[in-house]
């Protein structure tokens, strides 16, 4: 008897036979493991990054592999509209291409590839692979050295070559 | 912090500071009539018309120059005027048939004010050479004023003013 107030009030608001025909069937709530699994972000401090370990060496060898045939071998002479993954490091130039040692956090560069590279089959890196490849890209960069090993809890530390140059622009309009 | 928030939505300033979640778009219009694509036929009665629109809120007023913001009137505004909404402005001019500049600017109820390309430059800086490809533009908001440059023969193109 609960449930008659709810249907009078679909009645009234779309009609009767609208009503009867298009009852709202709500499926089942959605699980944390399965938000859990949706929910790949990276944060700053390490939060959301999955176990897994990896070095620049191996790395590279992944890189020549799946990546290099559009960001460009070595991460220089990418594709025509690519992105290189080595860039300048100094930012006080409007048309500066911003390449990773322009991101405040080195974290966004596994976020970034574990979300959707390669770009024809996104998801496909394991863990290993995407710190393997994020050491080889911070050691392209010359941002870490080339045994450096990478995982959950050193590649936040990594501290980016422009980490200090961000300020929030208008606090109050965010 | 994503992709996006790391690169797209921060902007190189000349100092070597970036402004980080740089999310707003700050009040700005652009006339779209007459503009580039379009001709006058020679001298007579035109209608300037235009947008603008503020991501502070309302648009509040929108002054319109023909001779390269020397001098300026206020446009009428069709309502509804929305918060964050394109507000369609309007203007009847006469064109003399001598080259004229037109530009059109804006302000919103939050008291902003669209910058002048100068103020702007020298807030932002500018590129080396000009972008050939829009989609690689790296100014995030971009919200000076537009020019359009009138030739005699009726020649609509964008300029620098």
């Amino acid at each position: 008897m609960r449930k008659l107030p709810l249907v009078l009030a679909f009645t009234l608001a779309f009609g009767a036979a609208a009503a009867v025909a298009q009852t709202p069937r709500p499926g089942q709530p959605i699980t944390e493991s399965d938000i859990t699994a949706w929910n790949i972000e990276a944060l700053p401090d390490g939060k959301g990054l999955p176990p897994g370990t990896g070095n620049a060496k191996l790395g590279a060898a992944i890189y020549a592999q799946k990546c290099a045939l559009c960001h460009g071998e070595n991460g220089v002479n990418p594709r025509p509209g690519y992105a290189p993954m080595v860039g300048p490091s100094r930012f006080d130039r409007i048309d500066t291409m911003k390449t990773v040692p322009y991101y405040k956090y080195a974290t966004t560069l596994y976020d970034v590839m574990r979300r959707s590279m390669p770009y024809p089959i996104p998801k496909t890196l394991t863990n290993d692979e995407l710190y393997a490849l994020s050491a080889y890209i911070l050691f392209l960069n010359k941002i870490i050295g080339e045994n450096e090993v990478m995982d959950a809890k050193t590649l936040p530390q990594v501290k980016m070559p422009n980490r200090d140059n961000f300020v929030i622009w208008a606090p109050d309009k965010i | 912090m994503t992709f996006f928030e790391s690169k797209t939505y921060s902007q190189i300033l000349p100092n070597g500071k970036s402004w980080l979640f740089h999310f707003t778009m700050e009040v700005k219009s652009f006339i779209t009539h007459p503009s580039f694509g379009h001709s006058l036929k020679g001298p007579g009665q035109y209608e300037i018309s235009g947008v603008a629109y503020s991501g502070n809120g309302r648009v509040a007023k929108v002054m319109v120059s023909a001779d390269g913001g020397k001098s300026w009137a206020e446009a009428a505004l069709q309502g509804p005027v929305n918060p964050k909404a394109f507000t369609r402005f309007r203007m009847p001019w006469r064109w003399d048939g001598q080259p004229v500049v037109l530009q059109s600017r804006a302000w919103d109820e939050a008291g902003n004010v669209q910058p002048l390309r100068a103020e702007f430059v020298s807030a932002r800086g500018q590129t080396e050479k000009p972008v050939a490809n829009p989609l690689a533009f790296p100014n995030q908001h971009y919200n000076s004023i537009t020019s359009w440059g009138i030739d005699s023969s009726g020649g609509i193109k964008h300029v620098y003013a």
